[in-house]
């Protein structure tokens, strides 16, 4: 950690410092307080040498893009040499820590929900001429939990730089492919072209990205599986099959389909039979999903193999297996849900377990 | 000339004076952006409430603001630039009512959120607003320096003729959010029929002589129309808060885009406004008929023994979002029929 970055320390004369938050493979991230306007603001600072280079040049991209679904740019300033992009505090968490880690994968309404968002706020790049060229889970920020009351993409300028690192992990061959950090994080939702020909990439990588995404959050697993494994088979762009879950359930088969079909539109090997950004607003604005809030509770009984109870703080809710996305979950094991009125206990769907 | 070491601005010339709005150029971050300027000493670093609730505030539908100084003894307030023509520009007219009910729920959208946090525009009407490339509707210009020295209480007219509340003609005014609301009628009537009637041309304006909304070029539903007008009411008691104006519009934007998953015996089919309506006939048990109204599914017809959720349905019944449909009661066992419907609609992202 950087010495001067204490809490309380002033940032030219103006941003004071509250605390640490997070760190990327290129950038430190602050919490700090603009004593001007008195707002929360997100204070972040290269980390090394390489990011030293670019890093306003990375400001200025990201001011560029101006919507709701990318996290907004403030200001830039130097101070005692170093350089700080100040940019609009989220609170909320990066999309895998927020919906990744206490589940495997989310049901498809979420699932449908995040990307209709997200090919909004990558859209809104295109159309400014921005490529993000990294789009990955921990670029992306969400937040009120599983609810997603805001989904923001962030470090579109980041992106850059981390995209130079990758090109010379990809140049450097399968060696530093797996050990720079960055390439390691964005590899498994890095496009054909990305990997064979880095230095000249266009909006339809982040295209590939987000289907690649798409497909990580449906079902669970990695399209092209992690490390040097995945390489051959994104190159040659080997559609992976669903797992048997996504399909069996006539409750969420439906929304299941459209939505892997439209990740394998977007992971086609030829950049041109990809959709554009605009086409993918355009599919997930005609799809139906319910945007209902989810909570969190834990499976309380399972009665003949066919329904069951949660418990949860708003009460307990009535669940049946036809409800449920995935696994079943055993009595004891923390779910994920969303309710609506009914006698007796109110009705669970979907339900998916956490781990 | 350079304002705050980093704003250039394509004159040389400062005038000043209350409310101007400089468009400039941000050296800093490559980006134009608009300085508006207002009397004030931003040095003493304590700027009134309603200035730093605008800071805090995030709305989609409100022009972004980035920062703050100090120049020539004004506070320049530094917000993004928004190009395009504004809403009072015919290239921005809506051509449909399905546009123009999107064109007033973000509109309506943005004065709900700063009305919550309890900030009052003071200066809705078409050229406040301007249509970003995304899309987005945006909201500009407060009427910020206008109480930078009484608090919420002015003398004397202040406002825009035409979308100025009646009880702004007072000598004595009151702010209240009711004052947005009148503007925000007045601005939705001269969306709609690019004109103002003359009721509300003449000072102070009048009531309405009639409903002016259900003479647009494209019809409205009754109660669009109806809360359109209500925003009009010379009482500003009467008027609406904007969240209901807000929640009233959006409910008309998913107008016949609802769908229903109708799952039986593990087969799923739908329902929705190319296929309307679902008879549930378990013979002897019990039957009931579904129907979408273009915003809910709805027990249109029902006999026997009928439960959605274990809640006996009736005539009118609307069905909740998630439910199982039953047909026979309990005592019936295995000879019971469940179905289950899942209704959900296109999320409007903005």
């Amino acid at each position: 950690m950087i010495d001067m970055l204490r809490p309380g320390v002033m940032i030219g004369n103006r941003y004071e410092i509250e605390r640490y938050l997070a760190e990327g493979g290129m950038q430190y991230v602050f919490v700090a307080r603009d004593t001007y306007t008195d707002r929360k603001v997100a204070l972040k600072t290269p980390k090394n040498k390489s990011a030293e280079k670019r890093f306003q040049r990375s400001a200025i991209v990201s001011a560029k893009v101006n919507h709701p679904n990318v996290a907004k740019t403030l200001d830039y300033l130097v101070f005692e040499e170093r350089q700080f992009l100040v940019e609009e505090l989220i609170n909320g968490l990066d999309m895998r820590a927020a919906l990744l880690n206490d589940s495997a994968f989310i049901d498809p309404y979420l699932a449908a929900k995040v990307f209709h968002h997200l090919a909004k706020g990558v859209a809104a790049a295109h159309h400014v001429g921005v490529v993000h060229r990294d789009l990955k889970p921990t670029n992306i920020m969400v937040v009120g939990d599983y609810s997603l009351t805001e989904i923001k993409v962030t470090d579109f300028g980041i992106a850059k730089m981390a995209a130079e690192e990758m090109v010379a992990a990809v140049e450097g061959g399968e060696e530093s492919l797996t050990t720079s950090q960055t390439a390691v994080g964005a590899l498994p939702y890095m496009a054909p072209e990305a990997i064979e020909t880095p230095r000249s990439v266009g909006t339809s990588a982040d295209i590939w990205s987000l289907g690649a995404m798409m497909y990580h959050l449906l079902t669970g697993d990695y399209p092209f599986g992690q490390g040097l494994n995945a390489v051959p088979k994104i190159i040659n762009a080997v559609q992976p099959l669903p797992p048997a879950f996504l399909l069996s359930n006539p409750q969420f088969a439906p929304l299941a389909v459209e939505l892997i079909q439209i990740a394998r539109e977007c992971m086609s090997k030829d950049p041109r039979n990809r959709p554009t950004a605009d086409q993918l607003v355009d599919k997930f604005s005609n799809l139906c999903y319910s945007v209902a809030v989810r909570a969190r509770g834990t499976v309380e009984s399972f009665l003949y193999n066919a329904y069951g109870y949660i418990s949860s703080e708003g009460g307990r809710v009535f669940f049946h297996k036809e409800c449920v996305y995935g696994t079943l979950p055993k009595v004891g094991e923390s779910v994920l849900f969303s309710c609506y009125d009914g006698g007796g206990a109110p009705r669970a769907l979907p339900v998916v377990k956490l781990r | 000339m350079l304002i705050d070491y980093r704003y250039e601005f394509g004159d040389d010339v400062f005038f000043g004076g209350m409310g101007q709005v400089l468009n400039c150029n941000d050296l800093v971050l490559e980006r134009p952006v608009a300085i508006k300027f207002m009397p004030g000493d931003v040095n003493r670093r304590r700027m009134n409430d309603e200035i730093s609730a605008l800071f805090k505030m995030r709305s989609k539908n409100v022009v972004q603001v980035y920062d703050v100084l100090e120049f020539k003894g004004e506070v320049g307030i530094v917000m993004e630039y928004i190009s395009g023509n504004d809403l009072f520009h015919i290239h921005t007219a809506p051509v449909s009512s399905s546009e123009y009910i999107k064109l007033l729920w973000q509109i309506a959208s943005g004065i709900a959120d700063i009305h919550e946090v309890r900030i009052i525009h003071r200066d809705i009407k078409p050229n406040n607003m301007k249509i970003d490339p995304e899309g987005l509707v945006k909201i500009f210009d407060f009427g910020l320096s206008r109480d930078a020295v009484d608090g919420a209480a002015t003398l004397g007219f202040v406002g825009t003729h035409g979308f100025a509340a009646p009880e702004l003609y007072g000598y004595s005014v009151r702010f209240t959010p009711a004052i947005d609301t009148y503007a925000f009628g007045a601005t939705a009537l001269y969306i709609g029929a690019r004109d103002l009637p003359n009721e509300l041309t003449v000072h102070p304006p009048l009531p309405l002589l009639l409903n002016y909304f259900q003479r647009l070029a494209w019809p409205l539903t009754q109660d669009v129309a109806e809360t359109l007008l209500s925003c009009l009411n010379p009482d500003p008691l009467l008027r609406p808060a904007m969240s209901y104006v807000r929640d009233v519009l959006a409910k008309h934007l998913l107008q016949g885009r609802h769908r229903a998953l109708v799952v039986y015996n593990s087969k799923p089919s739908f329902l929705d406004a190319s296929n309307r309506s679902v008879l549930l006939d378990l013979p002897n048990l019990g039957s009931v008929e579904i129907t979408y109204d273009d915003f809910d599914f709805v027990v249109t017809a029902t006999s026997g023994q009928v439960f959605v959720n274990n809640r006996a349905v009736y005539v009118g019944f609307k069905l909740p979002g998630a439910c199982v449909v039953a047909l026979g009661g309990t005592e019936h066992g295995a000879r019971r029929r469940y179905i289950t419907f899942d209704l959900s609609h296109p999320e409007i992202v903005l």
